[in-house]
C-alpha cells in the first residue's frame, strides 16, 4: 500500500511541479541552418491537382535546401483562420499558413499574451522581391498597414455557360457586350422543364457584392464607413433574389453545393461561380466557356465581383521566421504560381505572368484574369470580415417577405455599425 | 591654334555645369531593427532629373553588379502629384535632403518605386529584407542621365538586431491548478480514509484508494472546466483578451439577459425540449409495448429496424434529412411540390424537431423495452383473471411500475436534448436568422452559445451563457427529481 501512495503522490507532484517551476519567456528565436524544421498548414482539397501540385514544389523546396524539413498538415480553407487562433493560443501555431485576405481581417486584430498572431513581412521582403507581385494582391495583404501575408493567388466570380443547352434551345451565347436584361432574358428562355436557365446561390452576400457595384452601391465609404442603405444596394439586392422569387430562373433554395451539381448536371445553362470549380467541371465532362460578367443598363456599369486573395502568412511565434519568409516567397513565386495556374487555374498574383504567353494563351485564365481586372479588391478590414452576418440577416428577412430591401438593409447598416463600435 | 585654345578653355570653364553627380559619402548601420540596415548616401553634386540610384547588395566585395543582387532603387524626378506616404506607412522607409539637415520622406510612383526630386543630395534608407546576423557587402550604383552607371565603393554591415522576443504562452498556471486540484483531493481521500477508518464506517483499508483515480480524473476533466468556465464569465476574456483577460463583474451576465431574442432562444429550448423528450419517451414506449407483445414475430427484424436511427452516425443521419428536405430533395421530389422548408422559419423548427424525435426514439424504445421485460408476468396474469381491460392494466399497472425507469429516462433525455447541438448546426446552423443581433429562428441556447463563443469571439459572455444554462438544467432537475420523487422511485 506504501508503494501505491508513494506512486500516487508522484503522479500528482508530477502535475503539479511544472506549475511551480518557473519558464524562461523567451525562446531561441533562430535554429541553425542546417536542421530546420518548418510547419506548414495548407488548405487545398484533399486529393485535388492543387494539393498534389503543392506537395510536389515542397519536395522540391527541401530538394534544394538540404538542411530544411518541411511538415505540412491540411486544414479545412473555412476554418483555417479559426484553427491557426485557437494553435496560437495554444502556442501550437505552424511556421506557415495559407490564408486568404479576408480571413486576415479577421485575425488582424486578434492578440495572444498581447502580441499579434501573424508576422509583419514588410521587415523580410526587400523592395525588389515586392516589386514582383501586382500591387492590388500585396496591398491586399496588409492589414492596417502590416505586411501579414504573401500573395499566391485571387479569385472573382464571373459567368460560365454550358454552350450544348444554348445551342438546343437556339439562344446566342453570352459575351462581354451582354447586359443584365440579355441575361435576364437569356436565362427565361432558357429555363424549361428541369433545366434552369441560371444558378447562382441569391441568398449569399459574396456573390451580391459584384451586383451591388454594377448597380452603383458600396459596401464602405472612403473612410471605411459602413454604407449598406443605399438604392443601388436595394435594387441589386432586389433583382438578384427576384432571379429566384420572381422570374423563376434560379431553381428555389440553390446554395453553393446544389449549384454545382445542377452545372455538373446540365440542369443550369449558366453558373455564376470561380475558376477553382473549373477543374472539377472539366472532369465532369462538362462542356463549358467562360466571359465576363455583364453590365447593368441602368448605370453602365459592369457587374465588378470582390476579388479576394490568398497567400502564405508567417506565423509570429515561429522560430524560424527568415526561413518561413523564404518557404513563402517560394510558395509565391512565378514558377510556383505559373505551375498552379497551368495545372489547377489557379489565377496567379505575379505581375510577370499576366505577359506570360502560356498564361495569356490559355483562354480560361486569361478570361479569369480579365474578369479579375473587372473587380473590386475586397478591403482587408475587420468590418469586412464582420459584414456577413449582418447581411446574412437581411437577405433571409427580405427573401421570407418579413422586410423590404431598404429596411433590411437599413438594419443590417445599423448592426454593422454596432458591432464595429463594440471592437 | 586659337580656335583649338577656346575650344579647351570652354570645355574648362563648362565642366562644373555638366559634371554628373557622384556618391560622395555611403554609410550603412546594422543596428536599427530585426533584418534591417540604414544606408545613407550623398552626392557631390545636386542631382538631376532622370538619375536613378540602384541599391545592390552581396555576401561578398561589391566590385561589380554582375556578383551581386539589387535590393531596391530610387529614381529622381518630378514629384508633383505623386503620393508621399508618412514615415511608417509604406512597406519600408525612405528619405531624401536638399544637402541640408532636413529628412523629407520619399514619394512612391504606382509601383511603389521611390521616388525623389531632382536637386536631391542625401537619400537615407531602411534596407528591408536582409539576413539577419550575417555580414553583408552593399554599394549604389548612380545611373546618370545619360546612362552612365558609376557604382560606390563597397561597404559591409550586418542586420545586428535580433527578432523581437516571443513571448511563449503560459500554461504553467493552469498545471499549477490542476496540480493543486489533484494535491487537495488526494489529502481529502487520505483525510476520509482515516475519519472513516476511525470511525468504523469502513474496515476497508484501500476503498479510499479505489475510487481515487476517478476522483481525480472527474476533477481535472470535468469540475476544474466547470469551475474554469464560470470564472471566465466574469471577465472580458474575448479573442483579442485571451490570456490578459480582467475580471468585470456581471456585465456578461446583463449583456445574456438583455440580447434581443434571450426569451426567444430559451422559449424555443424548452418547446424543442419538451416536445422532443414527450415524443422519445411516448413512441419509445408505444415500439417497446409492441415489441414486447407475445403475438409479435418477427420480433429481432423489427427490433434491428428501429435501431437503424440509432445505429448510423446522427451527423450522417441529420445530413440525409437535410437533403430530403431542401427544395430539390426527395420530399418535394415525392408531393409533386417546391417547398423550402428549411428557409422558413417555423417550417424550419418544425423540420428540426421532427429530425430529432426521429434520432431520439431508439433509445427510448430499447431502455423501456429493457424495463417492460423485468415486470412479473404474473400480476398482468392476474389482472386478466380479474377482468382488467388492456387499458386499464396499461395505465395501472404498467405505468406505475415503469416509473422507476421512466423518471430518470425522462430527466435524462431532458438533459441531452437541452444540450443537443449537432442536429440543429447541421441542419439549419440556427436560421433562418431573421434577428438583426440575436439568435437564429431554430437556435436553441447549445447552438447559440456556440455563435457567441466562436463567430462572434466573445468568450467570456460565451461562458456566462452556459452559466446561464447551467442553473437552468440544475433548478428543472431538482424541481423534477423532487416533483416525482425520482430518487425514491429508483431506490
Amino acid at each position: 500500500m506504501d508503494g501505491r501512495i508513494i506512486s500516487s503522490l508522484i503522479v500528482v507532484l508530477i502535475l503539479f511541479s511544472p506549475g511551480c517551476l518557473s519558464t524562461d519567456e523567451s525562446s531561441e528565436l533562430d535554429s541553425t541552418d542546417s536542421n530546420i524544421e518548418l510547419t506548414v498548414w495548407h488548405s487545398f482539397a484533399a486529393e485535388s491537382k492543387e494539393q498534389a501540385t503543392f506537395e510536389s514544389r515542397i519536395e522540391a523546396f527541401m530538394s534544394s535546401n538540404p538542411g530544411v524539413e518541411v511538415k505540412i498538415s491540411a486544414i479545412p480553407y473555412p476554418e483555417a483562420d479559426q484553427q491557426f487562433m485557437i494553435a496560437a493560443q495554444g502556442g501550437e501555431a505552424p511556421d506557415i499558413v495559407r490564408l486568404s485576405s479576408d480571413q486576415l481581417g479577421k485575425i488582424g486584430d486578434i492578440r495572444v499574451g498581447g502580441q499579434p498572431l501573424l508576422e509583419d513581412l514588410r521587415l523580410h521582403l526587400t523592395p525588389i522581391e515586392r516589386s514582383k507581385f501586382d500591387p492590388r494582391a500585396l496591398n491586399a495583404m496588409k492589414y492596417e498597414g502590416d505586411l501579414l501575408g504573401i500573395p499566391a493567388s485571387q479569385d472573382c466570380l464571373s459567368l460560365l455557360f454550358n454552350p450544348i443547352l444554348f445551342d438546343a434551345a437556339g439562344v446566342d451565347y453570352p459575351n462581354e457586350n451582354w447586359t443584365l436584361n440579355d441575361m435576364l432574358l437569356a436565362a427565361s428562355t432558357l429555363t424549361s422543364g428541369d433545366v434552369n436557365g441560371l444558378a447562382l446561390p441569391v441568398k449569399d452576400a459574396y456573390w451580391w457584392f459584384g451586383f451591388q457595384a454594377g448597380f452603383g452601391g458600396s459596401l464602405f465609404d472612403e473612410n471605411g464607413t459602413p454604407t449598406l442603405n443605399s438604392n443601388g444596394s436595394s435594387d441589386s439586392m432586389d433583382w438578384m433574389l427576384d432571379l429566384e422569387l420572381e422570374h423563376g430562373v434560379v431553381q428555389t433554395g440553390t446554395n453553393i453545393e446544389s449549384m454545382k451539381t445542377q452545372f455538373l448536371s446540365s440542369k443550369t445553362a449558366m453558373i455564376i461561380d470561380g475558376p477553382w470549380n473549373w477543374v472539377t467541371y472539366e472532369a465532369g465532362r462538362i462542356p463549358l466557356q467562360q466571359t465576363l460578367l455583364p453590365i447593368v443598363s441602368d448605370t453602365g456599369e459592369r457587374i465588378a465581383p470582390l476579388v479576394t486573395y490568398k497567400g502564405w502568412s508567417v506565423s509570429k511565434q515561429s522560430l524560424n521566421k527568415e526561413w518561413s519568409t523564404k518557404l513563402a516567397l517560394f510558395l509565391s513565386s512565378s514558377e510556383v504560381q505559373k505551375e498552379f495556374a497551368i495545372e489547377t487555374y489557379t489565377m496567379p498574383t505575379h505581375i510577370d505572368l499576366y505577359d506570360d504567353s502560356d498564361i495569356s494563351d490559355n483562354i480560361v485564365i486569361s478570361g479569369f484574369l480579365e474578369q479579375l481586372m473587372q473587380g473590386t479588391p475586397a478591403p482587408t478590414t475587420r468590418a469586412m470580415a464582420l459584414v456577413y452576418d449582418p447581411l446574412g440577416t437581411a437577405f433571409e428577412n427580405v427573401y421570407t417577405g418579413e422586410m423590404t430591401s431598404s429596411e433590411a438593409l437599413f438594419l443590417a447598416n445599423q448592426a454593422l455599425e454596432s458591432d464595429l463600435e463594440r471592437i | 591654334m586659337k580656335r583649338g585654345l577656346i575650344v579647351i578653355l570652354s570645355f574648362i570653364l563648362l565642366l562644373p555645369i555638366y559634371h554628373a553627380s557622384e556618391i560622395s559619402t555611403l554609410e550603412a548601420d546594422g543596428d536599427i531593427g530585426y533584418r534591417q540596415v540604414g544606408l545613407i548616401w550623398s552626392t557631390d553634386s545636386p542631382t538631376e532629373e532622370g538619375t536613378i540610384f540602384e541599391i545592390w547588395i552581396s555576401n561578398e566585395t561589391i566590385i561589380e553588379t554582375a556578383n551581386a543582387t539589387k535590393h531596391s532603387q530610387v529614381m529622381v524626378g518630378n514629384v508633383s502629384g505623386i503620393s508621399q506616404p508618412v514615415m511608417g506607412e509604406w512597406y519600408d522607409d525612405c528619405q531624401y535632403n536638399f544637402g541640408d539637415t532636413e529628412w523629407i520622406p520619399v514619394h512612391r510612383d504606382l509601383d511603389g518605386t521611390a521616388v525623389v526630386p531632382p536637386g536631391t543630395i542625401g537619400v537615407n534608407c531602411t534596407l528591408t529584407g536582409i539576413p539577419s546576423g550575417t555580414e553583408i557587402h552593399l554599394a549604389v550604383l548612380l545611373v546618370n542621365p545619360s546612362n552612365e552607371s558609376i557604382l560606390s565603393p563597397s561597404i559591409s554591415s550586418s542586420s545586428t538586431s535580433s527578432d523581437e522576443e516571443i513571448i511563449v504562452i503560459e500554461t504553467s498556471p493552469y498545471i499549477f491548478a490542476i496540480g493543486s486540484i489533484a494535491l487537495s483531493i488526494m489529502i481529502l481521500l487520505f483525510m476520509l480514509r482515516w475519519m472513516d477508518y476511525r470511525e468504523g464506517r469502513t474496515t476497508s483499508r484501500f476503498a479510499h484508494i479505489y475510487i481515487a483515480p476517478a476522483i481525480l480524473a472527474l476533477s481535472v476533466l470535468t469540475f476544474y472546466p466547470v469551475l474554469y468556465g464560470i470564472w471566465l464569465s466574469f471577465t472580458n476574456a474575448d479573442q483579442s483578451h485571451l490570456g490578459d483577460q480582467s475580471f468585470i463583474g456581471i456585465e456578461n451576465f446583463i449583456t445574456v439577459i438583455s440580447t434581443s431574442g434571450f426569451f426567444r432562444v430559451t422559449g424555443f429550448t424548452l418547446l424543442w425540449s419538451v416536445v422532443n423528450v414527450a415524443a422519445h419517451i411516448g413512441f419509445g414506449l408505444l415500439l417497446a409495448m409492441a415489441l414486447n407483445s407475445d403475438d409479435l414475430r418477427g420480433r429481432s427484424a423489427y427490433r434491428t429496424a428501429l435501431l437503424l436511427p440509432w445505429a448510423i452516425p446522427s451527423y450522417i443521419s441529420v445530413l440525409v434529412w437535410r437533403g430530403l428536405y431542401e427544395p430539390a430533395g426527395a420530399l418535394n421530389d415525392f408531393l409533386g411540390t417546391d417547398l423550402n422548408l428549411l428557409a422558413d422559419p417555423n417550417g424550419a423548427r418544425i423540420v428540426v424537431i421532427l429530425v430529432n424525435i426521429w434520432l431520439g426514439i431508439p433509445f427510448m424504445m430499447m431502455s423501456i423495452s429493457g424495463a417492460l421485460q423485468a415486470l412479473p408476468k404474473d400480476m398482468y396474469e392476474a389482472a386478466e383473471v380479474d377482468g382488467i381491460n388492456k387499458f386499464s392494466r396499461f395505465f395501472y399497472l404498467t405505468l406505475p411500475n415503469l416509473k422507476s425507469a421512466l423518471v430518470p429516462l425522462s430527466l435524462l433525455g431532458f438533459i441531452w436534448t437541452f444540450n443537443m447541438f449537432n442536429v440543429i448546426y447541421l441542419m439549419t446552423d440556427g436560421g433562418p436568422n431573421l434577428d438583426f443581433d440575436g439568435p437564429g429562428s431554430t437556435d436553441i441556447l447549445i447552438t447559440y452559445v456556440y455563435d457567441v463563443a466562436f463567430r462572434d469571439g466573445s468568450y467570456g459572455v460565451a461562458a456566462a451563457w452556459s452559466v446561464v444554462i447551467f442553473l437552468m438544467l440544475v433548478v428543472f432537475s431538482w424541481t423534477y427529481m423532487k416533483k416525482t420523487n425520482a430518487t425514491e422511485a429508483v431506490t
